[in-house]
């Protein structure tokens, strides 16, 4: 056999029903044709899981996967990435991580993890020097994600090792329930703490063991330090180390696109007390960076005394701060890094909680949430000790929090009475911090297109408009210069979202974090950056636009797989506050002016078709992905 | 002049690119755990400190080794184990006093920083600028100010010394 440079070559097969695990050989053809990361899982879902299950059953799969780059000096390169049928949407669930648990499932041996079944009691998966073992977890189910880390760690004793783990929130299938690693890490989004929960798997450990193979060692090794080098030097980046995502926000609220009481407005006027700057002035202990990288945009804070008192741990990040700062307008950075810490510690997302807790509040506020809804709980905008008790109330499902434990979305189902109108969500997934009527239109597109539902990071951070950077993509073609960031149909938008969006998905699958790809084309994983540093890792030689090639292909498994859960047109709809002018700010009256045309041109970019939304047969078949386009025609879903 | 390795805790942020480089260099494969530079991080502390040899010789003292695998390089003062000879008794590892000589998992032989032959890998690596390998007059510069933290901490007077109340030796 074939040695594997760059990947293990091995997936771990965990069945909890039958408590049996095997070890896999990793097709080699795949390598060339999805890459790795989220690339092979958008395959390996196709291929194995069975369409329209219930997310939470015990059919449903849960991927964890690192990139062929993860675990290597390559810069940026360590991150674990989790793909399920999401409970959230009903739909394609994909969740991203830094920290080191990714480096360490490598350094344990395995590209990928595959779940699936259900366990009759709590177990956790241990992996060492390419051997799995599941063992049982009892003792560590209902405690908190830094109690289970602790606690693994002093039972595994005197090694270093990564735990992945849930907390008390994955437990009770709380709809967003995150898949924590390394304490304060979150794979936050779509709900893969309430599978990884419904499975009855408490956590995981990667102990580490074994040594990640380089095909061309001196080449790589320079091509790391050209493109660290590289990436240090630009000023983009250090502002990003130097203040992290939350250093933005400033910005962000200067032009009105802070999302602010459930994006009613976008602009806050206590905006200095939950900045960088404050934070790093008053709560900042030091910086802190996920494994391999060489920005380092984590925080580590803590809360000294008072009210909100907080033992030193990661964070806040930027959307973090918004949803617990601005959009409640609660304005106040210890509520924000006790929130944090909170929400960290139950393993819940804090973009969705934070969002579902603003919309309860102002549904609450227009008399369509009555006290008998709330149980007596009293609901305003700014009332930081009701929103860190909905908290709790939400993860223990206790009261009112039993409802918010859906999600805006399911919750707003549930009520009826016009509250649907109040959420932001594309698919079932709240919008993030960035609003797309301010920032940029490809924002909107990715919003409304992207296999998740409403994300600002998957596949990428799309606002290269606003950001007036290319990272390199012009070589791939990308249409230079890119319209104004406000401007909406007949500019090209659909093309060039097409080569940024296939950018992200690259990116992805490859094993990289999205912040190497925000910058211009010097300081930033270029598509020439990537190609080179993948080919002398792996032995593999590939072209920029065939690394596009294996990205298009995962951008439409990942479409395919949604087609096939049923998804129409008009899933892909942007909601009603995104058609309706900002209220007040710097950016008031701005909105989505057209937003089918917006939709439809990008259809026609990715090449799938306007009218249905259905991916062309022509696209499909030009892939390769002949068995995917029989499928889908024999659903009636191909045109 | 000789050089020296040095660490600056606080620009550390844990990536651990010191510990890749560190296992690639001398084994031509990433593991961490071949590393002999160790990131010591505690996830619910403000800790992040890059962890290496500093090539003391405490273990190059005879009666340490049994093969006699362990001496000083006279050009980059770096205390070097001879893994040819390397029978993995651990006594070494005994007696080091910060944990930094371990045995790798491949061949259960000893590992510990060598400084590259004079060009440390893992300074290259560093993002951060948190390891530097520069001149020994100037090490000694920031090695006052390491030893002066560690005063402000509580030290423990090594040398007994009169106390002013009583006169007498403590």
């Amino acid at each position: 056999m074939e040695e594997w440079f760059g990947y293990t070559g091995k997936i771990l097969r965990v069945d909890l029903t039958k408590k049996k695990i095997v070890i896999d050989d990793l097709k080699r053809e795949w390598a060339k044709l999805y890459i790795g990361g989220l690339g092979f899982a958008a395959r390996l879902m196709w291929d194995e899981q069975e369409p329209k299950i219930d997310p939470l059953s015990p059919e449903n799969l849960l991927i964890a996967t690192a990139g062929p780059m993860s675990g290597t000096l390559a810069p940026g390169s360590g991150n674990i990435f989790w793909a399920f049928k999401s409970p959230q949407t009903y739909f394609w669930g994909e969740t991203r991580s830094g920290g080191r648990f990714g480096p360490f499932l490598k350094f344990s041996g395995f590209d990928m993890i595959v779940i699936k079944g259900k366990s009759d009691e709590p177990l956790y998966l241990y992996l060492e020097g390419g051997k799995a073992e599941l063992r049982k977890a009892s003792h560590l189910w209902g405690l908190t994600v830094h109690q289970t880390s602790d606690i693994l760690k002093r039972e595994i004793g005197a090694k270093d090792i990564s735990v992945a783990t849930i907390g008390p929130a994955g437990e009770n299938l709380i709809k967003y329930a995150s898949i924590m690693n390394d304490y304060d890490r979150a794979a936050g989004r779509s709900g893969g703490g309430a599978v990884m929960g419904s499975k009855k798997l408490k956590a995981i450990v990667a102990a580490g063991g074994y040594g990640v193979k380089v095909y061309d060692p001196e080449k790589f090794l320079s091509l790391s330090y050209e493109a660290e080098e590289a990436i240090i030097s630009d000023p983009g980046n250090r502002a990003m180390g130097a203040h992290g995502t939350v250093g933005g926000l400033m910005g962000l609220n200067a032009m009105g696109g802070l999302p602010t009481q459930n994006f009613r407005t976008g602009y806050f006027d206590k905006a200095y007390k939950i900045s960088s700057d404050y934070l790093e002035n008053n709560y900042m202990i030091k910086r802190r960076a996920c494994y391999s990288c060489t920005i380092g945009c984590s925080r580590y804070s803590y809360v000294a005394a008072g009210k909100y008192a907080t033992p030193p741990s990661e964070g806040p990040e930027y959307e973090t701060t918004d949803m617990s700062g601005a959009m409640p307008m609660i304005g106040d950075m210890e509520v924000v890094i006790r929130y944090n810490y909170l929400a960290n510690n139950y393993g819940i997302d804090t973009i969705t909680l934070g969002h579902t807790i603003s919309w309860a509040i102002e549904a609450y506020e227009m008399g369509l949430i009555t006290d008998k809804d709330t149980g007596g709980l009293k609901l305003k905008w700014g009332d930081p000790d009701t929103f860190l008790a909905l908290v709790d109330m939400i993860v223990y499902r206790k009261g009112f929090g039993d409802l918010l434990a859906e999600g805006s979305y399911w919750a707003a189902k549930k009520i009826g009475r016009g509250t649907e109108d109040l959420v932001n969500h594309v698919k079932g997934l709240e919008f993030p911090a960035h609003d797309p009527r301010v920032e940029s239109k490809f924002l909107a597109i990715q919003y409304a297109v992207g296999p998740r539902g409403a994300c600002h990071e998957h596949p990428i951070y799309p606002s290269y408009d606003m950001m007036g950077v290319d990272a390199g993509l012009r070589e791939v073609g990308l249409p230079w210069p890119l319209p104004d960031r406000l401007e909406e149909i007949g500019v090209n938008r659909g093309k060039a979202y097409r080569v940024i969006a296939l950018y992200g998905e690259v990116i992805n699958s490859l094993g990289y974090c999205n912040f190497y790809a925000a910058t211009k084309e010097s300081g930033s994983l270029s598509p020439k950056r990537l190609a080179a540093l993948y080919s002398s890792l792996t032995g593999i030689e590939l072209t920029p636009l065939q690394i596009f090639e294996a990205g298009e292909r995962s951008w439409n498994l990942k479409r395919a797989f949604n087609l096939r859960e049923g998804l129409e047109k008009s899933h892909d709809t942007l909601p009603k506050r995104m058609v309706t002018p900002i209220l007040s700010g710097p950016a008031k009256g701005l909105k989505v002016e057209k937003p089918k045309e917006l939709i439809e041109e990008a259809y026609e970019g990715f090449g799938w078709d306007k009218e249905t939304g259905y991916i062309k047969e022509e696209t499909l078949r030009r892939l390769g992905l002949d068995d995917v386009a029989d499928y889908l025609k024999k659903i009636n879903k191909l045109r | 002049m000789v050089k020296m390795l040095m660490a600056i805790p606080d620009r550390c942020t844990g990536c651990g690119r010191c510990e890749e480089a560190c296992s690639f260099q001398h084994f031509n494969i990433i593991d961490p755990s071949l590393s002999a530079i160790h990131v010591v991080r505690l996830e619910n502390e403000p800790l992040d400190a890059p962890t290496f040899c500093i090539e003391c010789g405490l273990c190059a003292m005879p009666g340490v080794c049994p093969e006699n695998a362990i001496y000083r390089d006279p050009n980059t003062f770096a205390v070097l184990i001879d893994r040819n000879k390397c029978d993995g008794c651990t006594n070494c590892i005994v007696v080091c006093p910060y944990g930094v000589i371990t045995l790798d998992h491949i061949e259960k032989k000893a590992i510990k920083c060598d400084l590259c032959g004079g060009d440390p890998q893992c300074v290259k690596a560093c993002p951060e600028n948190a390891l530097a390998y520069i001149e020994a007059n100037d090490a000694a510069y920031y090695k006052r100010y390491f030893f002066a933290e560690l005063q402000k901490k509580g030290m423990v007077p090594i040398v007994p010394y009169p106390s002013p109340r009583t006169k007498e030796v403590m």
